[in-house]
């Protein structure tokens, strides 16, 4: 085993005080790297200036000194930099990658919780029925009320099932929507309506400022207030006693979008992008299906608009929902 | 444009009065006072639009909503409540509702909401229709 460096062995004492002073966490030669960086030049500087007033060659030769020091800590610093940015870029890209699986993985948890209980109701009334054959065989007296009990039981468990895979397929169904003149103002207000009794019982006021000449929009009315209701509940749960919710609307040539902006806690920047994930929630369990947002999501692109959403944490989120006033392709 | 509406709701005197209010507007209306007979009605019958209270006896609006829209996808429903409930209201929307408007309701209103869910059912039919 070779001898330990002389650079990298700073007296103990020494190194700790480092610690303690910058709360360094890298290893000791490179905080001793990092510090030179940044102390060497200074030092250099001071000489300089100190310098000056004895000799100004010597001044100008520390200059030079210091400024090639300077030079050469800067270019480690970008490299340095560089090579960190690259590393996060790619975590990055494996985060969306891990963030999409686990979206996959809550759907499919959430799917097989769901058409798990019919199943088991399916194999046990199965297994009764059966039993209850083989008895009749033994006994030649049938009880057959029971056996159709049984069926009928299984008849509306599967019809569970279906109702469950319907749901989940109007889900993944891009439906074409139905185009009509909507007066987008009327039915802001409309829905808002809605929230405002539990709304006021909260405490929590709910804001319409949607201006009088907003124009009217050629989409499907349902879809739209579907997404309006959801994201006003949405910020009625977001926000605790005594909040505001503030929903406005705006037009331009080519686009209509509505704000639904809350002043609750916000979201925390590593849920901003899995807050569209179906499943997604962060509330108690059994508060919410986590659908609400991803349907939302599904239903503003099938209008072929966008939504977004902006949130600093602590001080509210606003969801926007940008809708195109002229649909390409005319007629849809 | 001829209308054929299904208005559904517990309290007769409202239905009758509402009821009178359409057809004096050359609406054909149909009254029924509870859920089943609503169904009843629609599987003798093809109507554009049903405006459904959301707080009945027996079986509420919510489940006959959801039974209207496997039994007959292109109606359009209205639902009407009396009592503010959002979670009622996001259920009704989610289920496919085409609105959804508080008592008491506006009449002209009203009249306008049903015009703009026939012409959507009439676009529906017209879409499938093409294929």
């Amino acid at each position: 085993m070779s001898a330990p460096r002389p650079r990298a062995s700073l007296p103990q004492s020494a190194r700790l005080l480092f610690a303690t002073a910058t709360g360094a966490r890298l290893g000791g030669e490179r905080t001793l790297v990092l510090w030179l960086h940044f102390l060497l030049p200074p030092a250099l500087a001071g000489l300089v200036v100190a310098a000056t007033f004895a000799s100004l060659p010597l001044a100008a030769l520390l200059a030079m000194a210091a400024l090639i020091m300077a030079a050469c800590s800067a270019r480690a610093l970008i490299r340095r930099l560089s090579e960190t940015e690259d590393a996060r870029s790619s975590l990055n890209a494996q985060l969306i990658q891990s963030q999409k699986l686990a979206a996959i993985g809550e759907l499919s948890a959430g799917i097989a919780h769901e058409i798990n209980n019919p199943l088991a109701i399916i194999a046990q009334e199965t297994e009764w029925a059966s039993h209850l054959l083989s008895e009749a065989e033994k006994s030649n007296e049938a009880d057959f009320a029971e056996v159709r009990d049984s069926l009928r039981e299984i008849r509306s468990q599967v019809d569970r099932c279906k109702n469950i895979t319907h749901k989940l397929l109007d889900f993944a169904r891009k439906r074409e929507p139905v185009l009509q003149d909507v007066d987008v103002a009327r039915l802001v207000d409309d829905m808002a309506r809605l929230v405002d009794k539990e709304a006021s019982y909260k405490n929590v006021s709910l804001t319409r400022k949607l201006p009088e000449d907003l124009p009217t929009l050629r989409t499907d009315a349902p879809l739209l207030r579907q997404v309006v209701l959801n994201l006003m509940t949405n910020a009625l749960q977001a926000v605790d006693r005594g909040g505001a919710i503030t929903v406005t609307a705006e037009a331009d040539d080519d686009s209509l979008t509505i704000h639904v902006a809350d002043n609750g806690p916000g979201i925390a920047p590593e849920n901003m992008d899995k807050i569209f994930n179906p499943f997604f929630t962060t509330k108690p369990p059994g508060q919410g299906t986590g659908l609400g947002l991803s349907l939302c999501h599904n239903l503003v692109s099938g209008m072929h608009g966008q939504i977004s959403v902006a949130s600093q944490p602590g001080q509210g989120a606003t969801f926007t929902v940008r809708l195109p006033r002229k649909l390409g392709g005319g007629q849809a | 444009m001829e209308i054929r509406i299904l208005l559904v709701d517990d309290e007769a005197d409202f239905v009758e009065t509402m009821a009178k209010r359409f057809r004096i507007r050359k609406i054909t209306v149909a009254p029924a006072y509870s859920g089943v007979e609503a169904l009843k009605l629609m599987d003798e019958q093809d109507f554009d639009v049903v405006i459904l209270d959301v707080r009945m006896p027996g079986m509420d609006g919510l489940e006959v909503l959801r039974q209207i829209r496997l039994k007959r996808p292109l109606t359009e429903v209205i639902m009407l409540t009396g009592h503010a409930s959002l979670d009622a209201g996001m259920q009704g929307m989610n289920l496919g509702a085409y609105d959804y408007v508080l008592k008491p309701a506006d009449f002209d209103e009203l009249l306008d909401k049903v015009r703009r869910a026939a012409e959507r059912k009439a676009l529906n039919v017209r879409a499938q229709a093409k294929g």
